[in-house]
């Protein structure tokens, strides 16, 4: 495939927007709370699900099925939150990974999810439209609006695109304030030391749980979009390997800077979607049902890179990466 | 019939029990000390299984002693990445340094796809005969493996609990401050620590490939989850309760599959007893089963 | 005692088989200055943990302004008017001085999520707290590193942070856990000004934990000594100095090797 193809660019742009808006979730968790929460990817599976499953096994509107999935998403994360707030961060860890990993477990065993082929084992044989059936005629709207100025190049991905993007872009507006605000200093506090936060009124165990929700709503709210941009998924999609990207993702713009987190993301997709270039010698030795084996290696060698020589990121301040106690 | 399915499965699970519990002492010593949960660990069990099967098969060369050459190779890897990574990187703070073991796991597992492809593997080793004991079967494999856990099982514990270098090796996993203020020289234990891990992940993954006959690079990566949850029963940094985690672990997933127990669990549902065990055990007994309440 | 503020009313404490708090009891008068002090291992810190919520007590009871405490979390009871500093200083080390006194004030409406992405950071609160914020700072002579990260802070200069902080949330009561040590001499002199002046001008009650027995006697209304656990004496410094009881204590620590030997002016 040849490297300008305007198509598979824009859609990768689209999946690097819901991946930043899954970053951006995490961002609230981890670099605004501290919470290292490593099942961050469980928000976006159930909302993926949630939405899918009301539609297509209880007939709901697409857009009450969509706010429920945010919903069930945003529940998840008051669940995590009662028991989880009082453990330590590594003992944390563990536990957000396994909370999203049985997750993943259940909808992989039960029939009504469909089991291992998620999306297509719930519609079964017989049907034909998909859960997507309500969002095709609303997007295609869009896409033929847009053709006005695009052209030819107004394609449903790239409605999809400006959609995502225009979410993002509110979600870091909204955020931005929030950070700016008296609420972001007390996050931030509890980051550092939730002790001295308590000692001063702060209610820890709240602004915690606020955190956690506001991280499920952003990530229910990509597992939405990627259920709608993708159309057919399963439980490997949901794989802890996301939240480590998103992870990369906070790494890439550096952690603690809120606006970096979509440059990141957009990094964070050129290396993931572009390996598929790497077409020269000695690469193009490898066979390409391999390849994916090989953008794994390259994302764990950026990955183990980063953290070593440059944990600040691209626009991170290295002086504040290693003040951390 | 129901009482043999019981002894068949007390029998099996002791055997995934005692890989588990070699895995699982490595990596809670290691955890004790770092304090930083180790994603590739499953991944060093891998690493152990395929230098094996290099020696073994490409090289035609005796299972004990590709065993052995395992436990060498995973040990040297270990220590290894801790000299070179975690140890200058401990600054980092816990989630950096988790994601580097992140970052590792996916190189040594990705390498291993594309060196040996996605293919299964086995050992040079008959595992068609099947050892009939009366009340048990045994694949060959499980006959190796349960001699060797047999050994090595008391082995481990009697070396953590008696000689010097496994007393310090626990103390400090235990309370490294403390262990630094005794005079333990803690730099050096965490290294030891991790050479000891690294050959009993070596091993464990000879033993899992074993067991299960056929493996993929994938071999270490699916019991990670096991292996966080042993350690997790047992109590971080806890060498005992990681023993006896790993083999109540295995034990409590295959019995959970006995027809006695209404009807037993279906196969598939087994591992979630892996999930909700530490879910629960962090909400209700974060010290494990053997360890101390401590504030966290 | 006619005003009492808090009363600790026979608070125990053991971790795993130690008794930290074996039954102390004291109380501590309304504007007055209390100090607390005592050999290492007195059981003082514990005290304070107790009072302040961060430590539950095994059994007794903390009264203040009438409130019983014990079951409290921290968080509420510094809301009630009680705040404490703590022993080695917990400053906020990737956020600026300026973001550590700020985040102490009380009444901050921004702190909700409601009204956080609503106001932003320009309200009036916050530029009242801003404000405040810098006269603190020039209160305990940090306005220089006001933009600094608190992780670079010195320690003497961490403990100011930590006590400018405490007075940010305008207690009734604050219970200062070492607050000099650490501190150069002239700039803790300073601080001792400040703290008598808290009393005189704003009504707050402070109870303070401190080894340097010159600085106990000499700003002191009342001394609490406890030992092992619990109170053995307290009053009037003057009494406190000749108390055969307190001496013993202190003398029987000056073993070999001890760390407890206090700088007293008898």
């Amino acid at each position: 495939m040849d490297i300008f193809n305007l198509a598979f660019w824009t859609f990768v742009g689209v999946v690097a927007g819901i991946y930043g808006l899954l970053a951006l979730g995490l961002y609230v968790q981890f670099s605004m709370a501290g919470l290292p929460n490593f099942g961050h990817v469980a928000f976006m599976a159930l909302g993926a699900y949630t939405m899918a499953l009301l539609v297509i096994q209880s007939h709901v509107s697409l857009v009450l099925a969509a706010l429920a999935g945010i919903a069930v998403a945003m529940l998840f994360g008051v669940l995590l939150g009662i028991p989880c707030s009082r453990l330590r961060a590594d003992y944390l860890a563990i536990a957000t990974v396994a909370g999203s990993e049985t997750i993943r477990f259940l909808v992989t065993n039960s029939a009504f999810t469909g089991g291992p082929t998620g999306s297509i084992g719930m519609l079964g044989p017989t049907q034909l439209s998909t859960y997507t059936g309500q969002w095709t005629p609303f997007i295609g709207g869009i896409t033929s609006f847009l053709s006005t100025f695009f052209g030819d190049a107004a394609t449903n991905d790239l409605s999809m695109f400006f959609i995502v993007w225009i979410i993002v872009g509110v979600a870091i507006l909204v955020l931005w304030r929030m950070e700016k605000a008296p609420w972001g200093r007390v996050m931030k506090s509890i980051r550092e030391d939730e002790e001295a936060a308590k000692s001063l009124g702060k209610n820890v165990f709240s602004f915690k749980m606020q955190a956690l929700i506001i991280g499920g709503f952003l990530g229910g709210l990509a597992g939405v979009l990627w259920a709608l941009e993708i159309g057919v998924f399963s439980p490997d999609d949901f794989q802890p390997t996301l939240t480590f990207y998103a992870y990369l993702i906070l790494i890439l713009g550096g952690m603690n800077r809120l606006w970096a987190v979509p440059v990141g993301a957009v990094v964070f997709g050129i290396l993931y979607s572009g390996t598929r270039f790497l077409n020269f010698y000695p690469l193009s030795l490898i066979d390409s049902g391999a390849r994916a084996y090989l953008r794994l290696l390259i994302i764990g060698v950026v990955l183990v890179a980063l953290m070593a020589v440059r944990p600040q990121g691209m626009f991170g301040n290295r002086k504040e990466m290693l003040l951390e106690k | 019939m129901v009482w043999q399915q019981l002894a068949q499965l007390i029998v099996n699970g002791l055997i995934e029990g005692a890989i588990l519990a070699l895995a699982g002492v490595g990596a809670t010593l290691a955890f004790g000390i770092q304090r930083v949960a180790n994603f590739a660990h499953g991944d060093y069990l891998t690493f152990g299984a395929y230098v094996a099967f290099f020696v073994n098969v490409t090289h035609g060369l005796n299972l004990v002693f590709a065993t052995i050459c395992a436990m060498l190779g995973t040990a040297v890897l270990a220590a290894g990445v801790h000299l070179v990574l975690l140890r200058p990187l401990r600054g980092r703070g816990l989630v950096a340094l988790s994601l580097i073991t992140v970052g590792l796991s996916l190189i040594l597992r990705d390498a291993l796809f594309l060196v040996v492809g996605s293919g299964t593997r086995a050992y040079n080793f008959n595992q068609t005969t099947v050892y009939n004991l009366q009340v048990v079967r045994l694949s060959p494999g499980q006959l190796v493996a349960a001699i060797a856990a047999a050994v090595l099982v008391p082995a481990v514990a009697a070396m953590l609990a008696w000689t010097p270098m496994g007393k310090s090796m626990r103390a400090v996993a235990d309370n490294r401050d403390l262990a630094e203020i005794s005079g333990v020289n803690t730099d050096r234990m965490g290294l030891y620590v991790w050479t000891l891990a690294g050959a009993l992940a070596g091993l464990g993954g000879v033993m899992l490939g074993l067991i299960q006959g056929i493996f993929d690079p994938d071999l270490g990566f699916n019991i990670l989850f096991l292996i966080f949850t042993v350690i997790v029963l047992g109590g971080i940094g806890n060498a005992f309760g990681a023993l006896l985690g790993g083999l109540v672990l295995g034990l409590a997933m295959e019995i959970s599959a006995w027809q006695g127990f209404f009807g037993g669990l279906p196969t598939q549902y087994q591992p979630v007893l892996a999930f909700v065990v530490p879910i629960l055990l962090l909400l209700f007994r974060p010290q494990g089963l053997l360890g101390r309440a401590r504030v966290l | 005692m006619t005003d009492v503020q808090l009363s600790v009313e026979n608070i125990t404490r053991s971790f795993g088989g130690v008794q930290a708090v074996n039954g102390a009891r004291f109380e501590v008068e309304r504007g007055s200055i209390t100090a607390l002090i005592g050999p290492n291992g007195a059981g003082k810190t514990t005290a304070f943990n107790l009072i302040s919520g961060f430590l539950h007590p095994d059994s007794g009871c903390v009264r203040f302004e009438g409130r019983r405490l014990e079951k409290m979390a921290p968080y509420a009871i510094a809301r009630h008017g009680l705040v404490r500093t703590f022993q080695a200083p917990r400053v906020l080390t990737r956020m600026s001085v300026m973001e550590n006194l700020m985040l102490g004030a009380p009444g901050q409406p921004g702190e909700r999520l409601g009204m956080a992405w609503l106001v932003g950071s320009r309200s009036k609160r916050e530029k009242e707290v801003r404000a405040q914020a810098e006269s603190m700072l020039e209160l305990v002579r940090m306005t220089h590193v006001a933009n600094e990260y608190a992780g670079a802070l010195s320690g003497g200069q961490r403990k100011l942070l930590e006590f400018g902080r405490a007075l940010m949330a305008s207690p009734q009561m604050v219970l200062l856990d070492e607050p000099l040590a650490g501190v150069a001499p002239k700039l803790g002199e300073e601080l001792l000004d400040h703290i008598v002046s808290l009393r005189r001008d704003q009504g707050v009650t402070v109870l303070l934990i401190e080894h340097d027995m010159e600085t106990v006697m000499s700003i002191s209304d009342r001394v609490v000594v406890m030992d092992e656990g619990v109170v053995i004496a307290s009053g009037p410094p003057e009494d406190i100095q000749d108390n055969e009881r307190v001496i013993e204590a202190y003398l029987g620590k000056l073993k070999p090797g001890s760390a407890a030997a206090p700088t007293t002016t008898s």
